[in-house]
């Protein structure tokens, strides 16, 4: 059973049919690559996963279990989203730290605010908040920023932000975890180290969607890539596929724009 | 009769006192409720929005030594069932009211702009973190907001320790009323007096202004 089965999605922003029913599925630790164009759709695709937007077709399942029907509202409403929308992690392009917390306060500020809903934490909120605490640790040690603990977001480099915010979704430990375009706000010495942080989540089998620009990093990351056009996937398949020998001439295209401008 | 120099200046404080109690109820009631005014110009139903900006509009746009003689003349004049408590006390509780309406209005406008400058991707951050509205109103949008605001608010509240002496418009009797009294009798030096009494004051809070926003430092939004 795949941990995420996308059906049918639709949204619709005015007139403007930004998603056209899109199909996918996705399986326990897989990496999903999604490339395609500017304006295809592929930021509004991961905020209708993470609930900031809402689709108007289509219906979405995880574990097997149905979390959003666009046909049925009994699956829409506000007060489950909340805690619907905990399935997933997205890290943004432009990180979307909160700049008055230190790195750590950061990743565990919402563990901790999460934490406050359990039935015992009013008899061991101490072990609780000590044992997030040093998860918060862990994790920013896992991403290379063990020596970062104490720095607030200003006096961070980009890339450093970027594994902040990386740590920060992984902290609440979301079955799926979505990027987008997690290194277009770096400079071009940065997106390296970003780019490493992801390839060990993938080796690690995080599930994971990630929208990239970086094609090579695609290729050789991802278990599965899509590549959308105009709100619709053209084609999907293994990296080397559709890399190697897309089957569209509208995916051949696009990766012809792209191996000629780098 | 000779008028004595210490007894003018227990006469001047006596009366800056009733200055520093306007000053303060304004601040206690109309920062919060200029809270409240910001969620009602940004509601989403136009219901609210629409009479509340209106009311803004009018508050800010009028002058703040007309609002206080409506308010205080108006409820007799227009024959209001309602009347302010009699003598110098119902002067000052009509001044106060029309100090905090007033005020409230200044505050809302730029506790709306402050608002309204956090990036949505902050409100998104903790929306996909799991955080309720609330809890993302309270630990991540607040503080960016108050850091934004601090500098305007800090100018009106300078503005206000000044404004309080235009209550003696309905006889409130402030500190510049009082030393015009004496002005009257020939004495100018009260009017100076005064002055200092007022540079003290702006002088402690923009002290204090600047340590708050010293404070605040230690973070960029
Ligand atoms: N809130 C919105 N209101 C109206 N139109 C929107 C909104 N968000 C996105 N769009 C439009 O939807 C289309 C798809 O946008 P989207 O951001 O999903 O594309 P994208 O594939 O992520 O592009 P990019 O590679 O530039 O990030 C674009 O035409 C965009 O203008
Ligand atoms: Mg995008």
């Amino acid at each position: 059973m795949p941990i995420l089965q996308v059906k049918q999605l639709e949204k619709k922003f005015g007139t403007l049919e930004v998603l056209q029913g899109i199909d996918f599925s996705l399986d326990q630790g897989e990496s999903l690559a999604i490339i395609g164009s500017s304006g295809s759709g592929k930021t509004t695709l991961l905020r209708c996963l993470n609930f900031l937007e809402r689709p108007d077709g289509g219906t979405i399942t995880v574990n097997g279990q149905l979390i959003f029907d666009a046909s049925d509202p009994s699956t829409q409403h506000e007060s489950d989203i909340r805690k619907k929308r905990l399935h997933f992690g997205l890290v943004f392009q432009n990180f979307n730290l909160f700049p008055q917390y230190t790195a750590l306060q950061n990743v565990v500020l919402a563990p901790k605010l999460i934490a406050r809903e359990r039935s015992d934490f009013g008899a061991n909120k101490k072990d609780i908040l000590s044992e997030i605490e040093e998860k918060g640790r862990a994790i920013l040690e896992q991403v290379g920023l063990s020596d970062k603990l104490n720095a607030y977001p200003h006096m961070l480099s980009g890339g450093q932000q970027q594994r902040v915010a990386i740590a920060r979704a992984l902290a609440m430990e979301p079955d799926i975890l979505c990027f987008d375009e997690p290194t277009s706000a770096l400079d071009p010495e940065l997106t390296g180290e970003v780019l490493k942080v992801i390839r060990s989540l993938a080796s690690r089998n995080t599930t994971m969607v990630i929208v990239t620009h970086e094609m090579d990093f695609a290729r050789s990351v991802a278990d599965r890539v899509i590549f959308m056009d105009e709100g619709a996937i053209v084609e999907q398949g293994h990296p080397e596929e559709v890399f190697g020998n897309p089957q569209k001439e509208r995916t051949r295209q696009f990766l012809l724009r792209y191996s000629e401008s780098s | 009769m000779t008028l004595q120099l210490p007894v003018i200046i227990e006469r001047l404080s006596d009366s800056f006192l009733l200055n520093g109690k306007l000053f303060a109820l304004t601040l206690i009631f109309s920062l919060p409720l200029g809270l409240v005014v910001a969620f009602g110009s940004m509601s989403r139903f136009r219901l609210i929005s629409v009479p509340v900006r209106a009311f803004v509009w009018i508050i800010r746009g009028t002058p703040l030594m007309l609002q206080l003689i409506i308010i205080f003349l108006g409820p007799g004049l227009m024959n209001l069932p309602f009347y302010w408590p009699a003598g110098s006390n119902g002067r000052f509780v009509a001044a106060t009211v029309a100090f905090i309406i007033n005020y409230a209005c200044y505050f809302s406008e730029i506790f709306r702009g402050g608002i309204q400058s956090i990036p949505s991707g902050q409100y998104e951050a903790g929306a996909v973190l799991g955080m309720t509205k609330a809890q993302i109103f309270f630990k991540v949008t607040l503080l960016q907001v108050i850091k934004r605001i601090m500098p305007p608010t800090g100018n009106e509240i300078i503005t206000l320790v000044k404004d309080t002496s235009l209550a003696r418009i309905i006889s409130v009797k402030e500190i510049i009323m009082m030393a015009g009294e004496y002005t009257n009798r020939g004495l100018i030096w009260p009017l100076f007096a005064t002055g200092i009494y007022f540079l003290v004051f702006v002088g402690i809070l923009t002290l204090l202004l600047g340590y708050i926003e010293r404070k605040l430092e230690y973070f960029k939004a």
